[in-house]
């Protein structure tokens, strides 16, 4: 056990080294920050709401740098569209946070961040179910006529809508291979930074699905684009939160030291799948995540009744990381024998790549 | 691609640990020298009594803590110190007991030259896991200042320990290749 001097409680090191390691490796995959699991798994461990917030933001300013440094060794990362995007999300956060305020001062915060939440997290989950079910389908069709397969496949034509908008000024992603007009990059940034806002997060699991389905970058890309989108939206996240007294310095540096571990096998464990992979890990991310949003919501309509649900809630979400961590795991371990020419089962060939 | 460049790897990671090491070693001493929780509890957002909550953690109505005012530079035990808004908070303050509080006298009296705390630092709620702060961490002003070092240290943190990581994986020989996005039908 540590005593944690700002925060005044007690906790063991290893489990936030451990909190920081599982989130990295999934974020360091899905492109995400995973603000809306360590906040639990911290108040879990005893520390005050508040400070599990601002904890977990600021280690997430962090982790995103370290896992952008591997993105960019890995050329994920598109430069142009990624600074294209953040003044928008910059402008869309500070939105959020005021229209979080406006809601809070109306007495509705807590409802309106959770319906809002699961709605949106339901409807990309769907939706990210449907398409990636497709691509899945469409690789296996493929395969078995003889094609050789890339990273990506999408099944969606939607990208192409939002690519023809020709509103000038138009921006040439070189590494995306996209031309589109740079109001349509910079509405998906307020768009995406206004959600990040108004719920406390870095908005990670916005961004890949509208990069992906709207600007239409790949997947790898928008993973690797939204973590140095992170990386200002959370460094900005963490000053103010920091200003706002919910930052324990100690308990940011061992998370950061056990994400940077995390964040090291998750961007790499990218360069083993497929585009769809990555989608659907989010997917399933996402759709567990509801599952524990939708708990707390009927705790809080069933006006606090049932304490269970809170608890379960919590439980609910800490399993989530430990899943997702075995799942891209499992992706790695078939990858590497699917590349040594051993058995894998029927549905790993159409996620994993079978070289470099 | 060229293969990995073992030798440069090993340089790289050894130049990169060493930075990550000596970032590391003065984060550490800013905080043992006390400047990191400084820059936390920096001054006083409302007029009050500057205290060390975790004093007090199993206060009571029944039991309890009394705490003996003064002008202390450092809260040592059952000490409070009275502050106005906008004051440097003395060393060891981890919240302030505002003025309405006392006034009340539900949780907090003032007694002569003593403050009675009748709450513990702490609350836990019987549901869920939440946990309430009575007074720790109440009416402190951090330092803007601090703040701008606090997330320059841990994006420079982030930069060295990746930079290191990338040493690392060079230095074992393990290749890591631009990926090719666009090779086959997509």
């Amino acid at each position: 056990m540590y005593e944690f001097a700002i925060a005044g409680m007690s906790a063991p090191i290893f489990l936030l080294v451990l909190t920081g390691m599982t989130v990295g490796m999934v974020g360091g995959f899905i492109g995400v920050g995973g603000g809306y699991m360590v906040t639990p798994a911290l108040i879990v461990f005893g520390f005050p709401g508040y400070m599990a917030s601002g904890i977990d933001v600021m280690h997430i300013a962090g982790k995103s740098v370290v896992a952008t440094i591997r993105h960019r060794q890995l050329g994920n990362i598109d430069w142009v569209l990624g600074l294209a995007m953040v003044g928008g999300t910059m402008m869309g956060v500070e939105m959020g946070v005021r229209l979080l305020n406006l809601t809070k001062e109306l007495g509705l915060s807590g409802m309106a961040l959770l319906f809002g939440s699961v709605a949106i997290m339901v409807g990309l989950f769907v939706y990210t179910q449907i398409e990636t079910h497709r691509a899945h389908k469409k690789i296996d069709q493929l395969t078995e006529s003889g094609a050789e397969v890339g990273r990506e496949l999408k099944a969606t034509k939607l990208p192409m809508f939002f690519q023809n908008i020709s509103l000038k000024p138009i921006i040439r992603c070189h590494v995306a291979r996209i031309i589109i007009s740079m109001w349509v990059v910079v509405i998906v940034g307020v768009a995406t930074g206004v959600l990040a806002g108004f719920f406390g997060v870095g908005g990670g699991f916005i961004r890949v699905p509208a990069l992906v389905y709207v600007v239409g970058a790949t997947t790898h890309i928008a993973v690797g684009t939204d973590l140095l989108e992170i990386v200002v939206s959370g460094g900005y996240g963490a000053l103010r939160h920091f200003m706002s007294g919910n930052v324990d310095m100690i308990a940011v540096f061992f998370m950061i030291i056990g994400a940077m571990l995390g964040a090291q096998f998750g961007s790499i464990a990218t360069s083993f799948v497929r585009g769809p992979a990555i989608r659907y890990i989010l997917s399933y991310s996402l759709g567990l995540a509801t599952v524990g949003a939708f708990m707390r919501l009927v705790y809080l309509l069933t006006a606090q009744k049932y304490g269970f649900l809170n608890f379960f809630a919590v439980v609910f979400t800490v399993g989530e990381m430990i899943f997702l961590c075995l799942f891209i795991l499992s992706l790695v371990y078939f990858s590497v024998r699917y590349r040594g020419g051993k058995w894998v089962p029927g549905w790993i060939p159409a996620l994993v790549v079978q070289k470099d | 691609m060229a293969e990995v460049n073992r030798t440069r790897g090993t340089i790289k990671f050894l130049v990169w640990t060493v930075i990550s090491g000596a970032i590391i070693a003065y984060f550490w001493m800013q905080y043992y020298n006390g400047t990191l929780l400084k820059q936390y509890y920096y001054k006083a957002k409302t007029s009050g009594w500057a205290v060390h909550a975790n004093n007090f953690k199993d206060a009571s109505k029944d039991k309890p803590a009394i705490l003996q005012i003064g002008k202390f530079d450092k809260i040592e035990g059952l000490q409070a110190v009275p502050v106005k808004k906008g004051d440097l908070l003395p060393t060891n303050t981890n919240g302030i007991i505002d003025e309405k509080t006392v006034k009340e006298g539900k949780r907090v009296k003032l007694d002569g030259n003593t403050l009675i705390v009748m709450v513990p630092s702490t609350i836990k709620d019987s549901k869920g896991f939440k946990y309430r702060d009575t007074f720790m961490h109440k009416g402190i002003e951090t330092d803007p200042w601090g703040g701008a070092w606090a997330v320059a240290f841990i994006l420079i943190l982030g930069f060295t320990l990746g930079t290191m990581a990338e040493g690392f994986t060079d230095m074992i020989g393990m290749k890591i290749s631009k990926i090719k996005h666009y090779e086959g039908v997509h």
